[in-house]
């Protein structure tokens, strides 16, 4: 009989404790995957939704976030120099700012983009028409039905962005459209007009400003050129290729999430390493007398040893299989609760499968098992037959 | 017009550090620094530093340092820079507008009111924003957007405890149940030399209880001498004094009211199918 | 040639109180099909012996070779195959392995030495008949008396055909006529050609042996022959 179905049939015996087992190291398996899926899913998600977008550079004044730092003025006539690089294939200037639409009994909150007409990647129009001039506005789903309106309705907006002159009267634009905007939260309301009305709506004069330049690169030419020659011919830009944007995030916004994630994973492991242990452990402390005499029938120390950890190796490994459903199915629930975050993109996710994180899974669950196994494996070894056998007799 | 947002020059080109170089008839405006851009500048009060509206550096004027200042921990801050810098209004109200801005020293970005009864706030707010066109009243408590994220970031923390004590659930009905068969033999002898099934329960229900208090006590000791560590480390490594971990009555009193009564069910439990076998069964092993 | 012979052999336990002298100085020889009887008071040293001459414990000093082959310098794996193959061994409490059949548990010692599956059945077949419970083959431990454990238990012994049978107390744990059967299933196997070591207090049972060995604190004290 193999190492394994002797401890198959050792399991068996003991169901109630088996199931238990393996039960927690199911749950505690749930949550270590979660954690592996969460170590790398939001990168990987930001990564596909800035893909997504046709840019793989980033330009602004200074490095902070879209919306937060100082705006490029002249952006238009910027972007318009940029476009005779070699290195670059496309530009679009883009600003974004805070609104409020007031003309409804109750005012809302809108996020505030700016774009040229015409624009690849600022948005995508689903309805209508794109703005073609100032006094137009395109509105996302939601937007419309806050409203209550339909294309070609008014629309009134006022800023609500710190820093901006109140006493600047709403401005009126027309809706012309209905279009879905990148990285627009679930239930987000988001409006798009051209620069220059961004720049009224802000209380200024109609100005080309813009937070950042998008830029693809050209064919047959890196991002990091690029960014090189973006940053040669204006200085005072700087650009963030996209991965350099997710290593920023990785330090900055998103550390949070990896913190949690490397501490619950030693803690889930050292649960398991706990609880296999110490089943492990009792399971052989209350087996000596038949080690023993399965010793003393002939069967090698090796075999006895081997006996122990094939027990670790299919109540580790049962445990890690049937963590893989349940920490799907719990991914999923902690993405839907960790998406309720305001402002979060209703295409991110914090946790996104990877086969990586499959065979980290797999590799943790192994090592578990060996070290889970080690103290009663070493129990196992130098368990002295004659004395056990004496002890058996005399308890 | 231009953000009232003030770009610190971070670099050591920009920020410009000195001694002198500026007339002394007329010294130049003081400001507090956060406590980060001091050390990560060297800076320290009477160092001159100068500061512009834009990210172009343009329009800088020199401000003396009076003073250093820890920023107010705000969780929503944690990843950005930690180097701030606080003017006074007039003086900001300069560096950011031009002088032919004649509104400039009037304007603000916002007004903070302390009300009498923050009761009527809802109510003052909406009486603010229909009396006053252009003006948006927000409820303080409302108007912080990162109150929705930590709400968010609590309920991700309950599900990953609710888990968590699944599997210690587990894991302790699994102990109890190896720990009570292990004690079949003596369970048996009580039941032999007449102790009834209820007095074994109970005797082992207040064994139960003692491990369960014990686990429980050591575990908060543990939370309790850990939280120090986990504090340093992250303030560390955000730069920051905000307080990360903080073993609070409520967090021992929810602590105390999940692991006391699980221990003793699991170890209830387990019990429980003990007992039920016949008094033979026990006895013959 | 003995199938096994012990010279001068002494065992000595480290104990706090100072070291305890359980087996000192003893020497013996067991022939093919020989039945020799250890009697003695408890804590003598008889079941200390018996695991010296089993190779299951190691002498403090002396020699002991089973069919001529010198186990003290042997490694683990050398006195398992020893154990597994020449010796083998029935326990006061069975220690049959709860979670195995009969049937499982007399097949246990032939798997881990080799033995082809169809050669395991037979074997298997032929031992349930010998120790006549071939309808509790599929019983478990739990489901058999202890008698029929004690048989399950010498049959497992019995499995890969030892020319050595140890047995301490078979009969300790069972009633007199439960343990007259086992004493006289002992006996066929002895006629059969295995020779025979056994441990016990019942001087009955004792008188079954051609040799009566009395020890006492550790030492061989007198050998009696009785067929």
């Amino acid at each position: 009989m193999s190492a394994f179905a002797f401890a198959l049939r050792s399991l068996v015996r003991q169901p109630a404790r088996a199931l238990l087992g393996i039960a927690g190291v199911a749950a505690v398996g749930a949550l270590l995957f979660d954690m592996l899926l969460l170590s790398n899913g939001l990168v990987i998600s930001m990564e596909r939704m800035l893909s997504t977008t046709g840019y793989d550079l980033r330009a602004a004044i200074g490095t902070a976030p879209p919306g937060r730092g100082p705006l490029i003025e002249h952006a238009g006539a910027i972007a318009t120099r940029l476009r005779t690089l070699p290195e670059v294939a496309r530009v679009t200037p883009l600003r974004l700012s805070d609104g409020l639409v007031v003309h409804t009994a109750r005012p809302f909150a809108v996020r505030v983009m700016g774009a040229e007409p015409g624009s690849v990647g600022a948005w995508t129009v689903l309805e209508g028409r794109d703005v073609r001039a100032s006094g137009e506005v395109l509105v996302n789903q939601h937007v419309l039905e806050l409203l209550d309106a339909r294309v070609g309705g008014p629309l009134e907006l006022r800023t609500s962005a710190p820093g901006v002159r109140t006493v600047t009267p709403p401005f009126r634009v027309q809706i012309v459209g209905v279009a879905d905007f990148p990285f627009e939260s679930e239930r987000g309301s988001t409006v798009g007009l051209s620069l220059e009305d961004v720049d009224r709506v802000s209380g200024g004069g109609g100005a080309q400003s813009a937070d950042q330049l998008l830029i693809a690169t050209a064919q047959g030419t890196t991002p990091a050129a690029a960014k090189a020659a973006v940053e040669r011919a204006v200085p005072t830009l700087t650009a963030m290729t996209n991965a350099q944007v997710l290593v920023r995030l990785q330090e900055g916004g998103l550390s949070y999430f990896r913190q949690i994630s490397f501490v619950l994973t030693t803690v889930t492991i050292g649960f398991a390493f706990l609880l296999v242990t110490v089943l492990l452990t009792v399971s052989v402390n209350q087996r000596t007398g038949e080690i023993a005499a399965l010793r003393a029938l002939g069967f090698s120390r090796r075999r006895a040893i081997a006996d122990v950890f094939a027990e670790a190796v299919l109540i580790v490994g049962s445990g890690a299989v049937l963590a893989l459903p349940v920490g799907l199915a719990l991914s999923r629930l902690l993405d839907w609760i960790l998406k309720g975050i305001p402002g979060i993109p209703a295409s991110l996710h914090f946790f996104v499968f990877q086969p990586r994180a499959l065979l980290i899974h797999g590799l943790l669950f192994a090592f578990t098992a060996v070290a889970a196994a080690l103290y009663p494996m070493r129990l196992v070894a130098t368990l002295p037959i004659a004395a056990t056998l004496r002890r058996e007799v005399v308890s | 017009m231009r953000r009232a947002r003030l770009w610190v020059m971070a670099s050591a080109v920009t920020l410009a550090v000195s001694g002198g170089g500026v007339d002394a008839a007329e010294p130049a405006p003081g400001v507090l620094i956060s406590r980060q851009l001091a050390e990560a500048k060297a800076l320290s009060p009477g160092s001159q530093i100068r500061l512009a509206p834009g990210g172009d550096g343009q329009s800088a004027q020199t401000f003396r340092v009076l003073g250093i200042y820890e920023p107010t921990p705000d969780p929503m801050e944690i990843s950005e820079s930690k180097f701030k810098v606080r003017l006074h209004l007039p003086d900001m109200a300069r560096l950011v507008s031009g002088p032919a801005d004649l509104m400039a020293a009037e304007t603000v970005d916002q007004v903070n009111l302390v009300l009498r009864d923050p009761r009527q706030a809802s109510t003052i707010a909406t009486q603010l924003m229909t009396g006053t066109p252009g003006i948006v009243a927000r409820q303080a408590r409302a108007a912080v957007s990162g109150a929705g994220t930590f709400v968010v970031i609590e309920r991700f923390h309950l599900a990953i405890a609710i888990v968590t004590i699944i599997a210690s659930a587990l894991f302790l009905l699994a102990l109890s149940v190896m720990l009570v068969d292990e004690r079949r033999d003596t369970v048996g002898v009580l039941r032999l030399i007449g102790l009834t099934t209820r007095r074994v329960l109970a005797q082992i229900f207040l064994e139960s209880l003692v491990v369960a208090v014990g686990g429980a006590v050591f575990g908060i000791g543990l939370a309790a001498a850990s939280q120090f560590a986990i504090n340093r480390y992250f303030q560390w490594h955000y730069n920051t004094a905000l307080v990360f971990v903080r073993v609070t009555p409520g967090v021992v009193a929810v602590c105390l009211a999940i692991a006391i009564p699980l221990g003793v069910v699991a170890s209830a439990a387990a019990s429980w199918s003990l007992l039920r076998k016949q008094l033979m069964t026990l006895a013959r092993r | 040639m003995s199938v096994i012979e012990a010279r001068d052999l002494t065992r000595v336990f480290p104990m706090p109180a100072g070291p305890v002298t359980a087996v000192r100085g003893v020497s013996l020889a067991v022939d093919p099909g020989d039945f020799v009887a250890l009697c003695g008071p408890s804590g003598c040293g008889k079941s200390t012996l018996l695991h010296l001459l089993g190779v299951v414990d190691t002498p403090s000093s002396g020699t002991l070779t089973v069919d001529g082959e010198d186990v003290a310098t042997l490694g683990d794996v050398a006195r398992s195959r020893i154990r597994l193959r020449k010796i083998g061994f029935v326990f006061q409490r069975f220690f049959l392995l709860p979670m195995l059949t009969a049937a499982e548990n007399i097949e246990l010692p032939m798997a881990e030495a080799g033995v082809s599956k169809s050669e395991r059945a037979h074997r298997v077949h032929e031992l349930l008949e010998y120790v006549e419970l071939s309808k509790r083959a599929d019983h478990r431990p739990s489901q058999l008396s202890g008698g029929e454990m004690q048989r399950i238990a010498i049959a497992r012994a019995l499995a890969n055909r030892p020319r050595l049978l140890l047995a301490d107390e078979p009969t300790g744990e069972l009633d007199q006529t439960t343990g007259q059967h086992i004493a006289e299933l002992l006996d066929r196997v002895n006629a059969d050609g295995t020779a025979l070591v056994i441990v016990t207090h019942d001087a009955v049972f004792a008188r079954r042996a051609r040799r009566i060995l009395t020890m006492r604190d550790g030492v061989l004290v007198s050998e009696e022959r009785v067929r």
